[in-house]
């Protein structure tokens, strides 16, 4: 595919530009198309695209995932607003946009304004790195799963920092939880990266995804998938290991005192992280948007079939995720950590030096001879 | 972080109520609680003192919102005592049922909030959705699905309606079936064990000093159960098992409420194979007039003359679905009792607070809470 998302942001600058430079004089309009104004322009465009499908996506995210709760549930969640409630979501949105967010009197400022913003920030960051097709990103990052994991994990800190300055206790319990629960998970989850990068060879998301053609990394590196997620459900926080803001305890957690449009930011980025981490772990090890051989021609060569086999994993690995919140308990902090750092760190270790063996034995061409997995 | 107080209430997700647990932790360790309970404190026993007998009825719905026909039951047989009535037998069979279909509600609403507790969603909503049917049987028949008004002195207020009892066969299967799946989405999973295993630890002998009482009393390993041990209405003509389990702990309380559950099942399936078989009158012959005149207004002295009826003294207990409640009423031969004591167990069950909280963590408080089922109605009255 060679239409990249920059090169189309960049024909909607010249588009614009050159309309306004037609209509402008002289001067004005040689300033108004030079390249580096197009190409100013067109990383804007560029942006601004990547905002609102990331945002859609969220947005269609909950939606979906309130449906599916609602099913397991036995009833049938959103239904009246547009059609099976799809406009719910934004119905709640401008409602809670029009809310006044109160700030308590004892809180932080600086702390309790900018925590929300660089969470939400941060997680925004991360979709200008993933790439979702070939071309996708304009140019090639080296280090792209380097980069997407280090800003993955700027959050707690930001958490921390909201949760401190609401001057709460439910907060700072919550905020503590957090802060722990993070950078217990951050080890095997990096650790189970490394067996990635130890079998395709490279940082880069988009070499990862190439090196998949042949069979997808979840066959040899099963292991590392099962560290892999359950790492990413604490990251997300969401049930079995959403401790952070478990309501039965601590009302909500570190966002307690943030009401109005700052709860629906943090709601939101919620649900930017889940979608994050659903798309880390297509990347990883579900293929990326490659499909296996024995998929007729006519389904992967469609256009933007890269694009739609790539959500498809996406909504597929999430509706996993709802399924799990859907059926298992809580579990305790304590127990948490026990199991992050006395179970999940073996495990990837021990993924690690299986990855290492299939690396050096150099037995994972065969996997590509088996017709279900092979492309 | 150094040590410091929590309110955890009185609007708190943990507390299903009204009520103020104030929680002393280190971190996430539970140094000392302090309960507070009288926050919905609505005075019921003093407003019974300016009403007639049948008029407390209403106020019994209150007391206890998710338990209100074993409320009025606890009320009339202490009234009924007082004031020398006797019901038909009929009315007690209908009691009987409605009191154990009443277990059953309380039961199912306990289970939809303890497992929200320890964060189970679906079935958070299986116990919801399985009440609203012992709901809708209770609308069948008293034309109300929460605040009844049903039993009066000497009988109750009107009869079963057609094709009640088949109904409620249905619903009965319904729920032991039901009751299967429950259980395997709670005790199958290791998680649920790794929450509720060996957590707010109530021995028998601390349930005996602090007066603690139903599911929590027999989920210590005593055989204590009001309705076998001083049989009341037609219970000495039921056959069931007392439900015990030996842990003392949250999944003990959890095994004892389920066993509860299928005894209820069991106890209706008897009362409705008799009340199949024996129509007959459900208010008693010879009822004073003034008592079947409820709605009179209250406080009016010249009403109603006060008439020269005996005096006596009501004492009652049964096994309400929290433990043991009792109801103690005076009659000086007015037509307002002249005093109304209620004893509810969930007041006793939060006052051990102290005994079962201390030394387990935050996130131990609301299984634990949610283990002992609380329901401030009754609590503060």
């Amino acid at each position: 595919m060679s239409v990249t998302l920059l090169s189309v942001a960049t024909a909607i600058s010249q588009a614009i530009l050159g309309a306004i430079g037609s209509v402008l004089p002289q001067p004005a309009s040689g300033a108004v198309t030079n390249v580096n104004t197009v190409d100013g322009l067109a990383a804007l465009i560029f942006a601004a695209i990547l905002l609102l499908a990331s945002m859609l996506n969220t947005i269609v995210l909950i939606w979906w995932e309130r449906k599916l709760l609602g099913r397991f549930m036995d009833r049938r969640g959103a239904m009246h607003v547009g059609y099976a409630g799809l406009l719910q979501n934004f119905a709640d949105g401008i409602k809670l946009f029009r809310k006044d967010t109160v700030k308590p009197r004892e809180a932080d400022t600086l702390g309790f304004w900018s925590g929300p913003t660089a969470y939400m920030v941060t997680s925004l960051i991360i979709f200008a790195i993933l790439p979702v097709s070939t071309g996708w990103n304009s140019g090639s990052l080296p280090l792209s799963l380097l980069l997407a994991l280090a800003v993955f994990s700027f959050a707690p800190l930001f958490i921390f920092v909201s949760a401190w300055s609401s001057n709460n206790k439910y907060s700072l319990i919550g905020g503590m939880r957090s802060a722990a629960q993070m950078i217990a998970y951050e080890v095997p989850i990096l650790l189970a990266v490394v067996a990635v990068v130890l079998v395709s060879g490279s940082f880069d998301l988009q070499t990862i995804v190439l090196e998949q053609t042949n069979y997808w990394f979840w066959v040899p590196l099963f292991l590392a998938l099962v560290v892999f997620v359950a790492g990413m459900l604490a990251e997300m926080e969401r049930i079995p290991f959403d401790l952070p803001e478990a309501e039965a305890e601590l009302v909500e957690g570190w966002n307690t005192e943030y009401g109005g449009m700052m709860f629906a930011f943090f709601m939101l980025t919620d649900y930017l992280r889940a979608l994050l981490g659903s798309f880390l772990i297509v990347l990883l090890f579900l293929g990326g948007w490659t499909m296996p051989g024995w998929v007729p021609a006519a389904a992967t060569s469609f256009p933007l079939a890269g694009i739609f086999w790539f959500m498809l994993k996406v909504y597929i690995v999430f509706t996993v995720f709802v399924w799990i919140r859907a059926s298992l308990p809580r579990v305790r902090t304590d127990q948490l950590l026990r199991v992050g750092w006395n179970r999940m760190v073996p495990l990837a270790l021990l993924s690690v030096v299986l990855a290492a063996l299939l690396v050096t034995v150099k037995c994972l061409p065969v996997l590509g001879c088996i017709p279900t997995l092979g492309g | 972080m150094s040590e410091m107080w929590i309110n955890m209430g009185p609007q708190h997700p943990m507390t299903h109520g009204l009520w103020n647990l104030r929680v002393h932790v280190d971190g996430e360790m539970v140094l000392d609680v302090d309960p507070e309970m009288g926050y919905l404190h609505r005075g019921i026993e003093k407003i019974s003192e300016d009403r007639h007998y049948n008029e407390v009825v209403t106020l019994m719905d209150r007391c206890c919102y998710v338990a209100g026909l074993a409320w009025e039951h606890l009320y009339i047989l202490s009234a009924e005592q007082a004031l020398g009535i006797r019901p038909p037998e009929r009315a007690e069979w209908i009691r009987v049922m409605s009191e154990e279909f009443q277990r059953l509600g309380s039961h199912l609403m306990w289970y939809a909030a303890f497992v929200q507790d320890i964060g189970l969603m679906a079935p958070f909503l299986y116990g919801m959705r399985d009440r609203d049917l012992v709901l809708d049987l209770f609308q069948s028949y008293t034309g109300a699905r929460m605040t009844y008004e049903y039993m009066r002195v000497g009988g109750v207020r009107n009869d079963l309606p057609n094709g009640f009892t088949d109904q409620s066969r249905k619903v009965c299967d319904w729920l032991i079936d039901r009751f299967e799946e429950y259980d395997r989405l709670c005790l199958a999973s290791a998680i649920f064990h790794k929450r509720c295993d060996g957590l707010g630890k109530m021995s028998r002998a601390d349930c005996v000093a602090y007066g603690v009482t139903g599911p929590m009393l027999r989920s210590a390993g005593s055989k204590r159960d009001l309705r076998k041990d001083r049989p009341y209405s037609a219970y000495d003509r039921v056959e069931f098992d007392v439900a015990t389990a030996d842990g003392a702990d949250v999944t003990a309380r959890y095994l004892v409420r389920m066993e509860e559950m299928r005894q209820s099942v069991r106890i209706i399936r008897q009362a409705l194979d008799w009340l199949d078989k024996n129509p007959g009158p459900v208010m008693a012959a010879r009822v004073p007039r003034w008592l079947g005149a409820p709605y009179a207004p209250i406080g009016n002295e010249g009403y109603l003359l006060k008439r020269n009826y005996p005096k006596g003294l009501g004492l009652s207990a049964i096994e309400e679905p929290h433990g043991e409640a009792q109801a103690y009423i005076v009659n000086d031969g007015g037509e307002h009792p002249y005093r109304v004591k209620f004893r509810s167990p969930v007041f006793a069950n939060i006052s051990a607070a102290k005994k079962y909280l201390v030394g387990y963590r935050i996130a131990d408080i609301p299984p634990i809470m949610g283990s002992v089922d609380v329901c401030v109605g009754e609590c503060d009255r």
